[in-house]
C-alpha cells in the first residue's frame, strides 16, 4: 500500500468527529476558578511565604507539566529540557538589562528565540529514541550549559546575570510589586496549563499518544511523525522557557545552575512524584516536591536521605506518581461499586 | 458575737490569689520582651561538595555568637541563629533569605553563599532592604561594581583582586632573585580561575617585565583526573607553574603531579594551598610550594589568632577554614556595630558598620576595616609563604603590603570601568 493509498484509508476509517467545545468551555471555566481562588489567597492568608511558595510552583509547574507533553505522552524521555528553562530565565534577563524594552516585549522575544533555539535542537533531537534521544538532549544541555559559564562578558559567567533584573511597570502592572509579582505568575501559570490541556485534548494531542504507544503505525496511517514530535519538542520549550522568566522574576537573575542537568532531573523526579498519566499529575508532584524540599531542609540537613527515601517508596512502593494511583483506585471503586 | 467565717475564699485571698495567678503568667512575657531574642538568618551550602566549608562557616559564627550571647548578646538581645542548607543552588539560596526574613522574623541576614548564590542572596537584600553581610563570596564584583552597591549590603570576606596583586608582587620576587622567566597556568575553567588568573599575571608581568606565559591550561571544575594537564605542563618545561586550583581539586592535581614528580622540576605558586582543609587532605604535601593564607593559625602570627585557632580546634575538633574566619570576623563585627549604635534596628546598624574598625585577630595589624566606599573588608591578613609537609605548614609568611594593594586596586577598578 503506498502512502497515499494509506492515507485515504485513514480518511474513510477515521470516526466521526467528536465535538470538543463542551470540553473546552469545561476547562475554561475551571481555569477562571481556579485563577480566582489564587488571586484570593493574598487576601485570606497573608503570608509572604505562601505567595513565594506559588510563584515557585508556577515556575516549576509550567517546566514539570511541558515536561511532561514529551514524556508522558509523546514518549520522548528528554534529559536536556532544562535548558529551555534556563534559556528563557536568560533570555529575558539579559533583555531586560540590556534593552531596556517593555517587559510583554521581551518576553514575547524571549519565546521567539526559545523556539528558534527549540526548533533546531529539536531537529536533531527527534529522529532518534529512546535512550538516543534521552543522551542528545542532555548532551545540548551541557552544550548550553558551558556556553553560559564561557560566555562571561555576556552571561557573567557562574555568578551569572548580576545587578537585578529591571521592571518597568507596564500597562498598571509593576513586577516589583511582590503582590504584582503573584498575580501575573498565577495568570501565566493558569494560561499555560489550560494551553497545554487544549494541546493535549486536541486531535494533535491524541496523535502524540498514538505516537507514544506505536510511532510505525502512525507513520503507516500517514501522519509526519518528525514533524509531530518536532512540533510538540518546540512547544514544550516555550512553556518551560515561561517557567524560566517567572523564576528569573522571583530571585531577580539568572545562573548557571537554571540550565544544569540537575534541574532536568527535578522535572524527571516531578513527573514521576506526581504521575505522567494524567494532565495535572506532573503540577500535583510539583507541589508535592516543593512542599517535601521546604519542610526537609527546615527540619533536617539530611534532606537527601528523606527525598531519597521518598523517591523510593514511590518507584518501587507505589510503582506510579500520585495521581496515577489515586485516578487508578477511583476507578477501580467505581468498577467495583458497579460490579 | 462570734464571727463565723464563711465557706470558700474571701475577697482578699481571692485577689491575692488574682495577682498572683496575673504576676505568674506575665512575668515570662515581661522578661520575653525586655530580652527578645534577635534572629539572624544564614543561608549557606551545608551538603554537595563544599559543604565541608559551609560546616565550617556555621562553626565559626557559632562559636562567635556564644561569646557575644555569654556577654549579654547584641543590645542585650540574646542572638539566634536560623541556619539552613541553600544546597549551592542559587533559587534555593534565594528562598531560604526570603523565607528567613518573611517567615522566621530574622532581621539580619549572613549570607553564606559562594558566587552566584551569593549574587541571589544580595538582590533579595535590595528587595527587602534587610542588613546583609556577605560572608563566603570572592567575587570581586559583589562589591566593586557600582552596580551592585546596596545601603544594607556589605562583604566581609578576602577578595581575588587583593590575593592576586599580594601574590604577584611575591612571585615576581621570586621570579627575579630565581630567574624564572618561562611560565605555566593551569587553573579552573570558570569565572573565579580565569580573572585570578587573568589578575595574577598582570601584576606579575608589571612588577617582573620579562615573565613569559608558554602555556595555559584549564582543566574543568571538578575533573576527577589531571594526567593530561600535568603532562602538557611537563612538556612546556616552564620554570614555574601558578595555579588557583582549590579545595579537593587542588589535592588531587597534587597527589596525581606528584607521580610525575612536577614539583621537583619547577617553582609551584598554588594560592590556595595554604588551607587546612588542603593542607591535611594532601597525601606527601611536597616541600616549597608557594602558597597565598587562607587560615592558617601561625599568621598573623599573634597570640590572639593563634588562640582563635586553638578554641575552634578544641571545640569542633578540626581546624578552621578560609571560610571560618570571614565568618567569625562578621560576627565581631556585628557585635561592635550594634555596641555603637546602640541598637539593633538594621538601618542603624548599616551605618555605623560603613567604614567600621575593629580589633580582630585575623587583621594585619590587628584591626580590620569595613571600607565606607564600597562596603568590603580591607586590613585582613594576606600574605604567601612556603610550605612544609608537617605543622605548622606554612612556617614563614611574608606579609603583603596593603598600601600596594589599595594603589592596584584602585587602578584595576579604573580599568573595569568601576570608578
Amino acid at each position: 500500500m503506498t502512502e497515499l493509498q494509506a492515507g485515504q484509508g485513514a480518511q474513510t476509517l477515521a470516526p466521526p468527529r467528536i465535538d470538543a467545545r463542551p470540553q473546552r468551555y469545561r476547562d475554561v471555566l475551571i481555569a477562571l476558578v481556579a485563577f480566582a481562588l489564587l488571586a484570593l489567597l493574598p487576601f485570606i492568608f497573608g503570608s509572604k511565604q505562601l505567595l513565594d511558595f506559588v510563584i515557585r510552583c508556577a515556575a516549576y509547574g509550567l517546566f514539570a507539566t511541558s515536561l511532561n507533553l514529551l514524556v508522558g505522552y509523546t514518549g520522548l524521555i528528554s534529559f536536556g529540557h532544562g535548558m529551555f528553562f534556563g534559556l528563557g530565565a536568560y533570555g529575558f534577563g539579559l533583555m531586560m538589562q540590556k534593552t531596556g524594552v517593555p517587559i510583554p516585549v521581551a518576553f514575547v522575544a524571549t519565546l521567539a528565540i526559545t523556539c528558534v533555539v527549540a526548533v533546531v535542537i529539536g531537529a536533531i533531537c527527534v529522529r532518534l529514541k529512546e535512550i538516543y534521544f534521552a543522551f542528545v538532549t542532555l548532551a545540548f544541555q551541557m552544550l548550553i550549559h558551558s556556553t553560559i559559564l564561557s560566555w562571561q562578558s555576556l552571561t557573567g559567567g557562574d555568578q551569572g546575570l548580576r545587578g537585578g533584573i529591571p521592571r518597568p511597570p507596564f500597562l498598571g502592572i509593576d513586577l516589583s510589586n511582590h503582590l504584582h509579582l503573584y498575580i501575573t505568575s498565577c495568570a501565566l501559570l493558569v494560561i499555560g496549563l489550560f494551553l497545554m490541556r487544549q494541546i493535549a485534548q486536541s486531535p494533535f494531542g491524541y496523535t502524540l499518544r498514538m505516537i507514544r504507544d506505536n510511532a510505525t503505525r502512525a507513520s503507516f496511517i500517514g501522519i509526519d511523525v518528525w514533524r509531530a514530535k518536532l512540533t510538540i519538542f518546540v512547544l514544550a520549550a516555550l512553556f518551560a522557557a515561561t517557567g524560566g522568566m517567572i523564576m528569573a522574576l522571583f530571585v531577580s537573575g539568572a545562573y548557571p545552575e537554571f540550565a544544569y542537568w540537575t534541574i532536568s532531573g527535578e522535572g524527571i523526579f516531578i513527573n514521576m512524584l506526581g504521575g505522567v498519566t494524567t494532565f495535572l499529575g506532573p503540577m500535583v508532584g510539583t507541589v508535592l516536591l516543593l512542599i517535601l524540599n521546604d519542610t526537609v531542609t527546615r527540619l533536617t540537613e539530611y534532606h537527601g536521605i528523606v527525598l531519597g527515601v521518598v523517591i523510593l517508596f514511590f518507584a518501587i512502593g507505589l510503582r506510579k506518581g500520585l495521581m496515577d494511583f489515586v485516578v487508578e483506585w477511583f476507578a477501580q471503586r467505581r468498577g467495583e461499586a458497579s460490579g | 458575737m462570734t464571727r463565723t467565717r464563711k465557706p470558700g475564699i474571701s475577697r482578699r485571698s481571692t485577689l491575692a490569689l488574682m495577682g498572683a495567678g496575673a504576676v505568674t503568667f506575665a512575668a515570662p512575657w515581661v522578661a520575653r520582651a525586655q530580652a527578645k531574642t534577635i534572629k539572624i538568618g544564614m543561608p549557606t551550602i551545608l551538603s554537595g561538595r563544599v559543604a565541608q566549608l559551609g560546616t565550617s562557616s556555621r562553626n565559626a559564627v557559632m562559636l562567635e555568637v556564644e561569646k557575644v550571647n555569654a556577654a549579654g548578646g547584641l543590645a542585650g538581645r540574646q542572638i539566634e541563629m536560623v541556619i539552613r542548607d541553600s544546597k549551592g543552588q542559587p533559587q534555593e539560596a534565594a528562598r531560604i533569605a526570603r523565607e528567613l526574613v518573611n517567615t522566621d522574623g530574622c532581621e539580619m541576614l549572613l549570607d553564606g553563599e559562594a558566587s552566584s548564590g551569593s549574587f541571589a542572596v544580595h538582590e533579595v537584600a535590595r528587595d527587602l532592604g534587610v542588613l546583609c553581610i556577605h560572608t563566603c563570596s570572592e567575587a570581586s564584583s559583589l562589591t566593586a561594581d557600582p552596580k551592585q552597591h546596596i545601603p544594607n549590603a556589605f562583604r566581609c570576606v578576602r577578595q581575588g583582586i587583593h590575593d592576586s596583586i599580594v601574590g604577584a608582587g611575591y612571585a615576581a620576587g621570586i621570579a627575579k632573585a630565581k630567574g624564572l622567566k618561562k611560565w605555566a597556568t593551569c587553573s579552573p575553567d570558570y569565572a573565579y580561575g580565569r580573572d585570578t588568573t587573568g589578575e595574577f599575571v598582570l601584576y606579575l608581568k608589571k612588577f617582573a617585565p620579562d615573565v613569559e606565559v608558554i602555556s595555559e591550561s584549564w582543566p574543568k571544575l571538578f575533573q576527577p583526573d589531571y594526567t593530561e594537564v600535568v603532562t602538557k605542563i611537563l612538556q612546556a618545561k616552564p620554570q614555574a607553574l601558578y595555579s588557583c586550583l582549590w579545595g579537593g581539586d587542588l589535592t588531587s592535581y597534587i597527589d596525581q603531579a606528584n607521580i610525575y614528580a612536577l614539583f621537583t622540576q619547577m617553582e609551584v605558586f598554588a594560592v590556595n594551598m595554604a588551607d587546612y582543609t588542603a593542607l591535611t587532605v594532601v597525601k606527601n604535601l611536597p616541600k616549597g610550594i608557594h602558597s597565598g593564607d587562607r587560615y592558617i593559625k601561625t599568621f598573623p602570627a599573634t597570640p590572639e589568632n593563634a588562640a582563635w585557632g586553638d578554641a575552634y580546634k578544641a571545640k569542633y575538633n578540626e581546624y578552621p577554614t578560609n571560610w571560618s574566619w570571614q565568618n567569625a570576623t562578621a560576627v565581631m563585627f556585628l557585635n561592635e556595630a550594634v555596641k555603637k549604635a546602640n541598637s539593633t534596628d538594621g538601618k542603624k546598624v548599616a551605618e555605623v558598620l560603613t567604614g567600621l574598625t575593629i580589633k580582630c585577630p585575623f587583621g594585619a595589624d590587628g584591626t580590620v576595616t569595613m571600607r565606607a566606599d564600597d562596603h568590603t573588608l580591607v586590613g585582613y591578613a594576606i600574605g604567601w609563604g612556603t610550605t612544609i609537609p608537617q605543622e605548622p605548614y606554612v612556617p614563614d609568611v611574608k606579609a603583603g603590603d596593603w598600601k600596594t594593594i589599595f594603589e592596584l586596586e584602585a587602578e584595576w577598578k579604573k580599568s573595569k570601568g568601576y570608578t
